[in-house]
C-alpha cells in the first residue's frame, strides 16, 4: 500500500518533469552546431498591466496630487491601459510649439553627416598642415645647422686669436716701457700712455708711407702698360 | 518489496523504494561544511583570540591603511599623473567574445535565423550593458575566433578586425552601428520604453570623434559606402587567408542582408510610432510635420 502510494508520487512527478520539459521548446540531441531547430525562449517578467482595475486619476479633482495631471503622466497612463485610460491619443505626439524647438535644438547641437564629415576634415586637414609646417621648419633651421655651426666655431676662434693678440701687444708695450724707463711701469700711468701714443703715432707714419709708396707705384705702373699696349 | 525487477529501471527501482526525503535523510557531503572559529571559546579559539601579543595588533590601535610610521607614504610621494582623468566622460563597450556567442548560438540563447540585435543579447542574458555607466554597447573580441563557427547577422557597436574575419568566414555579416546613450536604454529594455507611451525617438547620429570610426569600411560601419565595404571584406579575407562565400548565393540571404536604417532602433518599427502594449496596437502619426521630423 505504501509502496503503491510511492510510486503514485513518483509517477506524478515524473509527468510534471516531462510536461516542464515539453512546454520548453525541444532541442533535438544531434542538432548540427550553427542550426539549433529552435531557440529557448525565455519566460518574461508577467507584465502585471491590472487592466481589470486601472487606476485613472481624476483630473478635474482637487485632491489628485499635481503630478499625476501632468502630460508625462498621462503618457504613462496610455503605454499601461491603452485607449481604456481616456487619453487622446493625439496629445501623446510633440505639439506645434514642442517639435519647433526640438528641430531648432537639432539644428543648432545635431548637425548632418556632411557637415559633420566637413568638420572632421577641416580639423583634420588643419592639424596636417600645422604639422607640416612645424616640420618644414625645424628642416630649414637644421639645414642652416652646419654653417651656424661652423661660423660659430669660426667665430670664437677669432675672439680667442684677438685676445691673445691683444694680450702679446700689451706685453711688448709693457717690454717695451720697462726698456725705456729702466722700471716696471704701471700701464694705467700717464708716462705709459705718452709712450703708446708715440708708438702709434710712429706705426701711422710708417702705414703713410707705404701707402704712398704703393700708390707711386700704381700711378707708376698703369701709364708704362697702355704706352705698351698702344706702341 | 517483491517487485518483479525490469531490465533497465534500477535507478528508478530505488527511486520507488527509498523513503520520503525530509532534513532527518540528509547530510551535507563530507568536507562541504567547515566549523567556523568562534573567537574566545576553548583552548584554540580562546587566550588571546588570534589576535598576537600585545602592541598596537592586539589592542586593535593600528593607524589607517596606507601609513608607513610618519615616513611620507608611497601614495602620497609618487606625483599625480592623469592616468584616469575624465575616466567618466569615455566611453565604455561590454566585451563579447566570439566563444561566449558561439556558447549561446549552441544553447539555443541567440537565434542565428533571426539577426542577432543588442535586444536579442540582453534577452538572451548574454551580456549586460549599463547605459547609465557610460556604456555605449557592446564590443566583439575574437578571443574564440578558432572555434567560431555559426553564420549569423549581427550588429555591435565595435569589433575588432579579429572578429570581423570569423564572421565573416563563416559566411555571416557583420555591421557596427552607434546607439546615442538614450536610444541605448530603449533597445536594450524595449518593453518599460513601450509602457512609458512616447513615440519611439529617432536614432541619433554618432558625435564627431566617433563619426570616422563608423563611415570607416574597415571597421564595416552602418554609414560606410557599400561598395567600399565589400573591397573591404575581400581584403580581410586576403590578409587572414580564407575563401570569403558568397552569401548572395545564401538561401539565407534576405535575413544576412537585413540592416536597420540611421534613423531606425528596432526592425519593423520606424521612428515616430507608438506602441501600445495592452492593445497589442501600433499608433502612427498622420500630422505632415511630424512625419518629415521622424523621417529627417
Amino acid at each position: 500500500m505504501a509502496a503503491s502510494m510511492l510510486c503514485r508520487r513518483t509517477a506524478a512527478l515524473c509527468r510534471t518533469l516531462k510536461g516542464i520539459s515539453c512546454s520548453k521548446t525541444v532541442l533535438s540531441a544531434d542538432s548540427p552546431r550553427g542550426l539549433p531547430p529552435q531557440s529557448a525562449s525565455y519566460n518574461p517578467r508577467p507584465l502585471r498591466l491590472n487592466l481589470h482595475r486601472p487606476h485613472i486619476p481624476d483630473k478635474d479633482s482637487e485632491k489628485t496630487p499635481e503630478w499625476q495631471k501632468s502630460s508625462r503622466y498621462d503618457r504613462k497612463l496610455f503605454g499601461r491601459y491603452g485607449s481604456a485610460s481616456g487619453i487622446e491619443p493625439a496629445s501623446l505626439w510633440p505639439s506645434r510649439a514642442e517639435l519647433d524647438r526640438m528641430t531648432a535644438e537639432e539644428n543648432e547641437w545635431q548637425p548632418p553627416l556632411e557637415v559633420m564629415l566637413k568638420n572632421v576634415q577641416a580639423r583634420e586637414e588643419e592639424e596636417t598642415q600645422r604639422r607640416l609646417a612645424k616640420e618644414k621648419l625645424i628642416a630649414a633651421n637644421m639645414a642652416k645647422m652646419p654653417k651656424m655651426v661652423a661660423d660659430w666655431r669660426r667665430e670664437k676662434r677669432e675672439s680667442k686669436s684677438k685676445l691673445k693678440e691683444e694680450k702679446s701687444r700689451r706685453a711688448k708695450l709693457l717690454a717695451e716701457a720697462r726698456e725705456r724707463f729702466g722700471y716696471a711701469l704701471d700701464p694705467r700711468s700717464p708716462k705709459f700712455l705718452e709712450m703708446v701714443a708715440e708708438i702709434e703715432k710712429e706705426e701711422k707714419k710708417k702705414k703713410k708711407l707705404v701707402k704712398r709708396r704703393l700708390k707711386d707705384e700704381q700711378l707708376a705702373a698703369p701709364p708704362v702698360a697702355p704706352p705698351a699696349a698702344s706702341s | 518489496m517483491s517487485f518483479p525487477k525490469k531490465p533497465a529501471s534500477k535507478a528508478l527501482g530505488i527511486l520507488q523504494n527509498l523513503p520520503r526525503i525530509s532534513l532527518a535523510n540528509l547530510r551535507p557531503e563530507p568536507g562541504a561544511k567547515k566549523a567556523e572559529t568562534r573567537r574566545g571559546r576553548g583552548q584554540h579559539g580562546g587566550n588571546r583570540s588570534g589576535r598576537g601579543h600585545k602592541g598596537e595588533r592586539q589592542r586593535g590601535t593600528r593607524p589607517r591603511l596606507g601609513f608607513v610610521g610618519g615616513q611620507t607614504p608611497f601614495y602620497l610621494a609618487i606625483p599625480k599623473y592623469g592616468y584616469n582623468e575624465g575616466h567618466s566622460r569615455r566611453p565604455q563597450y561590454q566585451p563579447l567574445s566570439l566563444r561566449r556567442l558561439q556558447y549561446l548560438i549552441d544553447l539555443g540563447r541567440v537565434d542565428p535565423t533571426h539577426p542577432v540585435d543588442l535586444t536579442q543579447l540582453v534577452n538572451a542574458r548574454g551580456v549586460t550593458v549599463q547605459p547609465l555607466k557610460r556604456d555605449y554597447g557592446v564590443q566583439l573580441v575574437d578571443e574564440g575566433a578558432d572555434i567560431f563557427s555559426a553564420k549569423i547577422n549581427i550588429e555591435v557597436q565595435r569589433a575588432s578586425e579579429g572578429a570581423v574575419a570569423a564572421i565573416e568566414r563563416n559566411g555571416g555579416v557583420i555591421t557596427t552601428s552607434y546607439y546615442d546613450p538614450i536610444s541605448l536604454g530603449i533597445l536594450i529594455k524595449p518593453v518599460p520604453f513601450f509602457l512609458r507611451g512616447q513615440p519611439i525617438p529617432k536614432r541619433m547620429l554618432p558625435g564627431e570623434d566617433m563619426v570616422r570610426y563608423y563611415t570607416d569600411a574597415e571597421s564595416r560601419g552602418y554609414l560606410a559606402d557599400p561598395e567600399k565595404i565589400q573591397q573591404a571584406r575581400l581584403a580581410l579575407a586576403l590578409k587572414y587567408g580564407y575563401t570569403l562565400p558568397d552569401i548572395s548565393k545564401d538561401e539565407l540571404y534576405h535575413m544576412l542582408s537585413m540592416r536597420k536604417d540611421v534613423r531606425q532602433i528596432f526592425f519593423g518599427l520606424a521612428p515616430g510610432w507608438v506602441v501600445s502594449m495592452p492593445e497589442k496596437k501600433i499608433l502612427k502619426p498622420t500630422d505632415e510635420k511630424l512625419l518629415k521630423y521622424y523621417r529627417s
